[in-house]
């Protein structure tokens, strides 16, 4: 479904990504955890272009995206995508926040737009929230409100970079849950994030990511209670508390 | 069917009630603004100052009053577009485009408009008179140089401009530019779509600001001949000095008095305008958040 090959990126002198590689199967969940600056959020937007990979292959449903002949619009309908800062349109309602992306980008009708955004706000648990603006709601509300803006072009893959670490704590499961649900539906996703209650109990794989490189990966079990390497074991300490 | 007056006056009454405040207040200005008229007014009848020139010279300030407008409507509209186009160029990509903005915005500040006026002008005059192609095809050189001036004015404003747009559009978090390209729209349709909705809220005041400051700057454009309000109550105030009762100080602070009203008024308007559309597309809640 999404296959990274030996991606790297530089920013000028900073090398973020040195060689990283993965793969992501549909259905999957794939949760990605590293200290600051280790490359988990240029990684994650290598995979829809919002970064161009200097080198290395992303494939998206065995389709090359990071090539001359792919538009990256194309790509960004393929693969949604959730911010830490939410990033909703703040001059936009709820409803057009969702629906904008169905009738800008999909070119689609404005009452079969309308039909689909609210569908999608239903999904979130947010439907009564249509016509509100992003600033009269809570930081939860304005998340579950941006996942529905990334599932109204109806990707085949949602990318979640640091979901709830903006979130006061009393917002955070809201949207754990409803991100949960879309796991349960079969919606393949790379959430980089350090909720070890919802890696443990949603994701297939765990990567750890150390500067620019993969450290290691396995299934929850292996990496949070058999971790290999002593990097690993001191990282998963300090998460844990 | 239902009855499309009680409809209409449910309509009215909706809207009065949503507006009561401004009536109010529109209201209480208005009794003011007529009380100070009527204050005045008695003063002249008592002789303070000259009442029948005050009316005298009226309609000639209003011919003023209407060339100014005309400049203004080609002044800000042209400014804009610069402004807009420039500002715009100046957070571009390619530093060839950057370049050739900043030129432009440096440039045009960096002169007082007086100057520039009088550079489009002498420069238009001395290309009609010396270039032959030129000579034959423009028929009226003045009217063509005095229009190139009003351009230069408008360039000028468009340099303060552009500089209000490339701070609306930094204003703009690029966040929002990273969700729009991140559900697949082009550049082009961000900008339109995401972008230049939210910069325009934010530079309402400062283009307000502008707009209020190039309609008193038209006044500048009586340098080159243009019988704007300004050049019109020069004018008065240069016959009063030579009538042969002479000029008082009293009725020519009569005339510049009412030239001041005049600018004040049109000055007004524009800002009330620019208030309104501020009010129109808030965005409910905005403001609490951003404190």
């Amino acid at each position: 479904m999404i296959e990274v090959k030996n991606v790297h990126k530089s920013f000028g002198d900073l090398h973020v990504l040195r060689g990283v590689s993965l793969n992501v199967t549909k259905g999957e969940v794939l949760v990605m955890i590293g200290p600051s600056g280790s490359g988990k959020s240029t990684l994650l937007r290598c995979i829809n272009l919002l970064v161009q990979p200097d080198s290395g292959d992303v494939f998206i449903d065995g389709v090359k995206v990071n090539s001359r002949e792919v538009k990256p619009e194309w790509v960004r309908q393929q693969v949604g995508m959730v911010f830490q800062s939410f990033n909703l349109f703040t001059h936009l309602t709820a409803l057009k926040n969702v629906e904008i992306g169905l009738t800008r980008v999909k070119k689609v009708n404005k009452e079969e737009a309308e039909r689909v955004a609210r569908f999608e706000l239903e999904r979130v648990g947010l439907a009564d929230k249509a016509d509100a603006f992003p600033a009269q709601l809570s930081g939860g509300q304005q998340q579950r409100v941006a996942i529905a803006r990334a599932l109204s072009l109806n990707p085949k893959a949602v990318l979640f970079d640091e979901p709830t670490s903006a979130l006061d704590p009393e917002f955070i499961h809201e949207v754990l849950d409803v991100m949960a649900k879309l796991a349960d539906e079969g919606m393949t996703m790379i959430v980089v994030s350090h909720e070890m209650g919802f890696a443990k109990s949603v994701a297939d794989q765990v990567v750890f990511l150390e500067g620019g490189t993969i450290l290691e990966t396995g299934t929850p079990e292996e990496i949070f209670n058999h971790p290999k390497t002593d990097r690993m074991r001191s990282f998963i300490g300090k998460i844990l508390g | 069917m239902a009855e499309p007056t009680a409809a209409a006056s449910d309509r009215a009454r909706a809207f009065l009630k949503a507006h009561r405040k401004s009536f109010r207040n529109a209201g209480i200005g208005g009794i003011a603004a007529a009380v100070v008229f009527l204050i005045v007014y008695y003063l002249g009848l008592e002789g303070v100052y000259d009442l029948s020139l005050a009316a005298r010279i009226l309609p000639a300030l209003f011919q003023g009053a209407e060339t100014t407008l005309g400049l203004v409507a080609v002044v800000i509209p042209v400014g804009f577009a610069l402004g807009f186009l420039f500002g715009f160029g100046r957070t571009s990509h390619s530093w060839f485009v950057r370049s050739v903005c900043t030129t432009y915005v440096e440039f045009f500040r960096g002169m007082p408009p007086v100057v520039l006026v009088w550079f489009a002008f002498i420069i238009i005059i001395l290309l009609i008179t010396n270039v032959e192609f030129l000579n034959v095809r423009i028929q009226d050189p003045f009217a063509f140089a005095t229009f190139m001036s009003v351009l230069a004015l408008a360039a000028h404003s468009g340099s303060y401009q552009a500089e209000i747009v490339r701070a609306g559009i930094m204003s703009v978090p690029a966040g929002q530019r990273e969700a729009a390209e991140a559900i697949g729209m082009t550049r082009g349709a961000t900008m339109v779509r995401i972008t230049l909705p939210q910069m325009l809220r934010v530079s309402l005041p400062a283009l307000g600001n502008e707009f209020a400051s190039v309609i008193k700057d038209t006044s500048i454009l009586s340098v080159v001949g243009v019988m704007d309000l300004t050049f019109r109550g020069q004018n008065i105030v240069s016959r009063l000095f030579t009538s042969p009762t002479g000029g008082s100080l009293s009725s020519i602070f009569v005339v510049w008095v009412e030239i001041a009203v005049l600018y004040f008024v049109m000055t007004y308007s524009v800002s009330r305008l620019l208030q309104w559309l501020e009010q129109r597309y808030r965005v409910p809640g905005l403001e609490a958040a951003q404190l």
